[in-house]
């Protein structure tokens, strides 16, 4: 692992996005989130009457819908960020013409998507405390049962979306596009993945699905350290399965992309 | 038939037939076209549920009570989403043409600008929403919920959302054809434009202040024709209001699309950038 590598990765791509596009990105991350966030708020207002549904309750195991959304969306839209950052990592290069540069460079792989990941990850934390304004403004509390619970999910939702975006750059830059796969992607994950809604309201089959899923067992951590209730010992079951998924990815990911760039490269010259 | 209008058309077909010809290679195009909006109604669908089936929801808003009726006010807003959303998107697209170099030879071109623009909107319209169409009304025909006054009144419909959604995609392609970053507009304008025009809500639930700045996206119009005319029951007559108010809108856009245009090609012949925003 070489540690320059992943630095002045991080450190290009900072200098690149301040200065090309320094609002793009951040705006990109608060907006859809806030939006989501402001909808359950109007409609949990309006057409609920601040009361919830039994289903969701037995669900959820909580009645707390605001903050359950808060949550979801928040986590939905970091997930949402460090695809965008570490899964087009690749294809941007190939966009650029940089990728045959790249891929004859003395530098890892592994260390240059971990660059970017580290990048993303900053940017993003700066954005989500504009987030937590947004949440705050609203007068909604989340409740934390689990601080710890909470820092190992989030650092568990990290892990699996890094493993993820491994073999999905490989995807795009061997398929040359990224919108269809992101997109197709982006929205599997928010209809299975128990984000802002609990996964008992899918039908059986689909339950099934969503175990597949690299974010799954890390979306039920954070919901569980929070709304949930759940102790740090409760968590760590799912916490072990995120290890495992995370690792499964991973290891798919790094034996797929030697060949998605080996046909990267044929297909452009 | 007039020449000008003659050759109005024959570029019209051109450029639909080049961002048909660039875009719908791939067999994946149908996610973007079926796919996506269904799954995300499902998505919105579970998300509202816990409080549309809130024991107190019924009384504030009658249709949630029923979850077929609930489903079909979200797709009715599905669909006009999409109409618009595959304009945003080609309007994105259009924008490469500065990225490849190709935005110079269009301005050399004695092709007309708000043609093409229009063109470039109408053909991702088509080759976008068709399918999602059809498949919105056989679905909603199949729950039995569609209550409509007359048969022609789907033509009313089809051209209330037609209409404002060409002159909706002329604007932004003229708009986004001149900005640097047209990454930041598309999330501008893709987000914002479901929360303010009502797709998932119902327009009680908005803030006054949102319904206000709603008003002023074709999008809001459309969908309240969209649903009064085949959710409920209403006449053409009771529709006249927001149909002037769409056809007034559209005409504004397409005045306001034609002036960005010669205001950036003039800038652009003076200073030699391409860059407005």
């Amino acid at each position: 692992m070489s540690v320059p590598v992943a630095w002045a990765t991080a450190w290009r791509t900072w200098q690149m996005t301040r200065r090309a596009y320094p609002w793009s990105y951040a705006i990109g991350t608060v907006l859809p989130a806030a939006l989501a966030i402001a909808l359950a708020y109007l409609g949990y207002h309006a057409v609920g009457a601040g009361t919830v549904a039994d289903d969701f309750t037995a669900g959820a195991g909580t009645t707390a819908y605001l903050a359950y959304i808060a949550v979801g969306a928040t986590a939905f839209q970091f997930t949402v960020r460090l695809i965008l950052w570490s899964a087009k990592a690749l294809i941007t290069e190939q966009r650029e013409g940089t990728l045959g540069a790249l891929l004859v460079a003395p530098a890892g792989r592994f260390p240059y998507l971990l660059g970017f990941t580290g990048f993303a990850l900053t940017s993003s934390l700066v954005e989500f405390l504009a987030l937590g304004v947004v949440i705050a403004a609203f007068g909604i509390a989340i409740p934390v049962s689990s601080p710890l619970g909470l820092l190992l999910g989030a650092l568990a939702l990290v892990t699996t979306v890094f493993a993820l975006s491994v073999g999905l750059g490989g995807l795009m830059i061997a398929a040359g596009e990224a919108h269809i796969s992101q997109n197709t992607v982006f929205i599997l994950l928010g209809l299975l993945g128990g984000y802002t809604f609990p996964r008992s309201y899918l039908p059986e089959w689909a339950r099934w699905c969503a175990e597949l899923l690299p974010t799954t067992a890390a979306v039920d951590v954070l919901h569980g350290a929070t709304t949930g209730g759940q102790s740090l010992a409760d968590l760590l079951p799912r916490l072990g399965v995120c290890v495992l998924v995370a690792a499964g990815y991973l290891l798919l990911g790094l034996l797929y992309l030697p060949r998605a760039e080996a046909r990267a490269v044929e297909r452009t010259y | 038939m007039s020449l000008g209008l003659r050759h109005a058309l024959r570029i019209f077909a051109a450029e639909a037939l080049k961002q048909h010809r660039r875009l719908f290679g791939q067999p994946l195009v149908v996610f973007s076209m079926l796919v996506w909006p269904v799954l995300q109604l499902a998505t919105t669908y579970y998300t509202l549920r816990p409080v549309a089936t809130a024991s107190p929801a019924a009384a504030n808003w009658p249709l949630a009570a029923d979850p077929e009726r609930l489903l079909a006010f979200l797709a009715t807003g599905t669909l006009a989403y999409a109409f618009f959303f595959s304009l945003v998107q080609s309007a994105w697209h259009f924008a490469f043409e500065r990225t490849t170099g190709t935005l110079e030879l269009l301005f050399l071109s004695p092709a007309g600008r708000l043609t093409l623009m229009i063109a470039n909107g109408a053909g991702a319209l088509m080759q976008n929403a068709w399918l999602l169409t059809c498949f919105t009304v056989a679905a909603l025909t199949g729950f039995g919920v569609l209550s409509v006054s007359a048969w022609w009144m789907y033509g009313v419909v089809l051209l209330a959302l037609l209409v404002p959604a060409v002159a909706w995609g002329a604007f932004l392609n003229s708009l986004l054809v001149f900005s640097r970053d047209s990454t930041f507009l598309y999330t501008i304008l893709d987000e914002p434009l479901w929360f303010v025009a009502g797709v998932r809500l119902p327009n009680f639930a908005l803030p006054a202040a949102v319904q206000v700045v709603g008003a002023v996206f074709p999008l809001t119009g459309s969908l309240v024709a969209l649903r009064g005319a085949l959710l409920e029951h209403r006449t053409l007559t009771e529709l006249a209001l927001p149909l002037t108010g769409l056809a007034a809108l559209s005409a504004l856009l397409l005045g306001a699309a034609a002036l960005i245009l010669r205001a950036g090609e003039a800038r652009a012949q003076r200073t030699g950038g391409l860059a407005m925003a």
